[in-house]
């Protein structure tokens, strides 16, 4: 049978205890190619029930919901399978199953789980705000994995006399700091007037980013893996590089 | 509501392009980039640390920018051979105002170029009034700018000690560069330096801060420690010679880092060679470096004192080889700080291991499965009692090399090094 679900932590909850008892479950948030004669069914969010199955699974690892929360964010493919097999085994083993790393399902997980933490601490250094004539800072990215409400906490902590909007243009949103609050707000599209010195700031920028670079010892497969172009879009400093190659 | 000149009062300028240009260029060899280490918080003005540290960008020269690298200025009264900023090289001299600096920080910061600054400054007039300047600068970003996020400050030799001590409690890092490894090197490339000039204000600062720690006082002194650096290839001393000195200073004088940077020529003279050390030695002092701090190994172990590190294989590698006698060891049995001595196998695998096998009797393929990497590691481990690697000593020898080599694989030509040659000739790829 195949569950499809809408990507919620409560329906995957409900999808879990459906799926729980079938062996050939495959749980999936988005398309997915039915073979002949294979079942399908659409699981509904259902707030009781998945209250229920929360309940049951912290009484197993009190601190598998944050798993689940980082499994659920993740923009690879193979999530809903990995966080499936993950739960699964936590419902069989009834104890915490995180350290059992040679487990294929926690194997899978873990991988999930490492992919968004990473990329939350890599947009820790490679959002780039602008400025605007208010002073609010704005900051375009378009992550792999659904991050950008996590990244909240850094930059309130390090700016909080800085209102400022992330927005992930990819998924629509915008992750919003308005100087007291933080929230989370569907965003299609953001017009910015920027400050009279966003542009000179910029090209500084741009200019160090020329000069602190030793062209002898050119490593240019070790900085993509380090920063891979998916990740130049919003960069000032990788805007020029992309100019001059072309 | 917001007002941005709330905290901040601007009475300088934007710093010109060209000019940031010549500072950046006369900084960019100091190879030190990290933020890591301090937990500073946010006291009302702008930034904190990021205990891990944080990179904000990568150069095409995939070193990390992580730091807004700057000298104050590049005018030097000192003559040190092998630096392009030296009184009697021809270069573009110029200066940034304290006041330059903070904005280009704040600014920087802002648009989350930056994790923060890293301050240096050539010998200007003189070593007291550059410190002076650098003082007043980090003073002015704390104080007036409400700036908190990291600071690395460069010491300057020979300046009055209380600099460096009132320096301290606003930096998150200072630095002294050793420059050489060894007094001789010193007195002949660096004649204005000695080797107590550099080693007596590390030593005190140390000192200051072991000190202002057990007094558990307010405020913060140097809460990320001192680093140093030197330069390799540019002077005789062997490997084994450097990596004795860099225990030293970790053991001695509390350093929490040793940075080497490999000689580039940036200036020609006949006191200096005129090729550009490999990059590939420098390679190997890292992670020799590593084996001390993060794997439980002395410098005596990695290599005599005489020796240098092989280029075919890492320090690691070379050291099981020696000590064949000792593996392979089980996976499943093995303690932490022995499945730390096994090539391949990183501080993440080891502790991956460890967690994994509470549960289970772990294979091959558990291991592969947790992304351990076995290229190396399984000529040197059992899972299970099994063992895939290979036996013969001379053979994993060169598979190991050839491992290595394949992935740093490049053209031969006339000028290339003389590793790539000898291998060419013994077929060794």
């Amino acid at each position: 049978m195949i569950y499809f679900y809408d990507g919620t932590e409560c329906a995957f909850l409900c999808a879990l205890a459906l799926a729980f008892c079938d062996g050939d479950a495959i749980l999936t948030s988005r398309d997915a190619q039915l073979s002949l004669g294979q079942q399908s069914t659409f699981v509904r969010a259902d707030p009781e029930r998945a209250e229920r199955v929360r309940k049951r699974l912290l009484s197993f690892d009190k601190n598998c919901m944050r798993d689940l929360s980082a499994l659920l964010r993740c923009g690879d493919a193979c999530r809903d399978a990995a966080a499936l097999g993950y739960f699964k085994l936590l419902a069989e083993r009834r104890e915490p199953v995180r350290d059992m790393l040679a487990e294929p399902a926690v194997a899978a997980a873990t991988e999930c789980i490492r992919r968004v933490n990473y990329e939350v601490h890599r947009f820790h250094g490679f959002v780039r705000f602008l400025e605007s004539e208010s002073g609010a800072l704005y900051a375009p990215i378009s992550p792999d994995n659904d991050i950008c409400d996590l990244l909240l906490p850094h930059f309130k902590a390090r700016l909080p006399q800085f209102p400022f909007v992330i927005h992930d243009v990819k998924r629509k949103k915008a992750a919003v700091y308005d100087g007291e609050h933080t929230f989370l707000a569907p965003l299609e599209r953001a017009e910015v007037a920027l400050s009279a010195d966003e542009t000179a700031w910029q090209a500084l920028w741009k200019r160090y980013y020329a000069s602190v670079n030793i062209p002898a010892r050119e490593r240019l497969k070790q900085m993509r893996g380090y920063m891979p172009v998916r990740y130049w879009k919003f960069m000032p400093e990788k805007q020029l590089a992309s100019l001059r190659q072309s | 509501m917001f007002d941005k000149h709330a905290f901040v009062c601007y009475n300088g300028g934007m710093i010109s392009e060209e000019r940031l240009r010549i500072l950046t260029e006369s900084a960019k060899y100091d190879v030190s980039c990290s933020s890591s280490g301090s937990a500073r918080k946010n006291a009302g003005g702008m930034g904190n640390g990021y205990v891990a540290g944080c990179c904000h960008s990568f150069t095409p020269d995939g070193r990390c920018i992580s730091l807004l690298k700057i000298l104050m200025s590049n005018d030097c009264a000192f003559d040190c051979k092998y630096c392009m900023s030296r009184r009697s090289s021809d270069v573009p001299r110029a200066s940034a105002s304290p006041e330059e600096i903070c904005e280009l920080v704040i600014d920087f910061y802002k648009r989350n170029y930056i994790e923060g600054l890293f301050l240096s400054s050539a010998v200007h007039v003189s070593p007291n009034h550059t410190m002076e300047q650098l003082l007043l600068t980090v003073k002015k970003l704390r104080t007036e700018y409400g700036f908190h996020g990291y600071i690395h400050l460069k010491g300057i030799p020979k300046a009055d000690p209380m600099l460096a001590f009132e320096a301290a409690k606003y930096a998150d890092r200072m630095s002294y560069n050793i420059e050489l490894p060894s007094e001789r090197s010193l007195k002949l490339l660096a004649p204005q330096k000695s080797r107590e000039s550099l080693l007596a204000p590390m030593r005190a600062l140390s000192e200051r801060r072991t000190a202002f720690k057990e007094e558990k006082r307010r405020g913060y002194f140097l809460p990320a420690g001192q680093t140093t650096q030197m330069i390799v290839g540019a002077s005789p001393e062997p490997d084994g010679q450097i990596l004795r000195l860099s225990q030293a200073l970790y053991r001695a004088n509390g350093l929490k880092r040793v940075y080497f940077s490999s000689y580039i020529p940036v200036v020609r003279d006949s006191l200096l060679p005129d090729r550009p050390a490999a990059a590939i030695r420098e390679h190997r002092l890292y992670q020799a470096d590593w084996l001390l701090r993060f794997y439980g190994f002395s410098a005596e172990e990695i290599a005599a004192e005489s020796e240098n590190l092989s280029l075919d294989v890492d320090p690691k590698c070379a050291w099981a080889l020696k000590n064949m006698h000792l593996f392979p060891v089980e996976v499943n049995r093995a303690p932490l700080e022995v499945l730390l001595r096994v090539p391949g196998i990183g501080a993440q695998s080891a502790y991956k291991i460890m967690q994994a096998r509470r549960y289970t009797q772990l294979t091959f393929a558990d291991l592969k499965r947790m992304r351990v990497v076995l290229k190396r590691a399984r000529h040197f481990i059992t899972a299970g009692g099994k063992f895939y690697g290979e036996k013969r000593e001379q053979m994993v020898r060169g598979l190991l090399a050839a491992g290595e080599n394949s992935a740093n694989a490049v053209q031969l030509s006339m000028f290339s090094e003389m590793e790539a040659a000898r291998s060419a000739l013994t077929g060794q790829l």
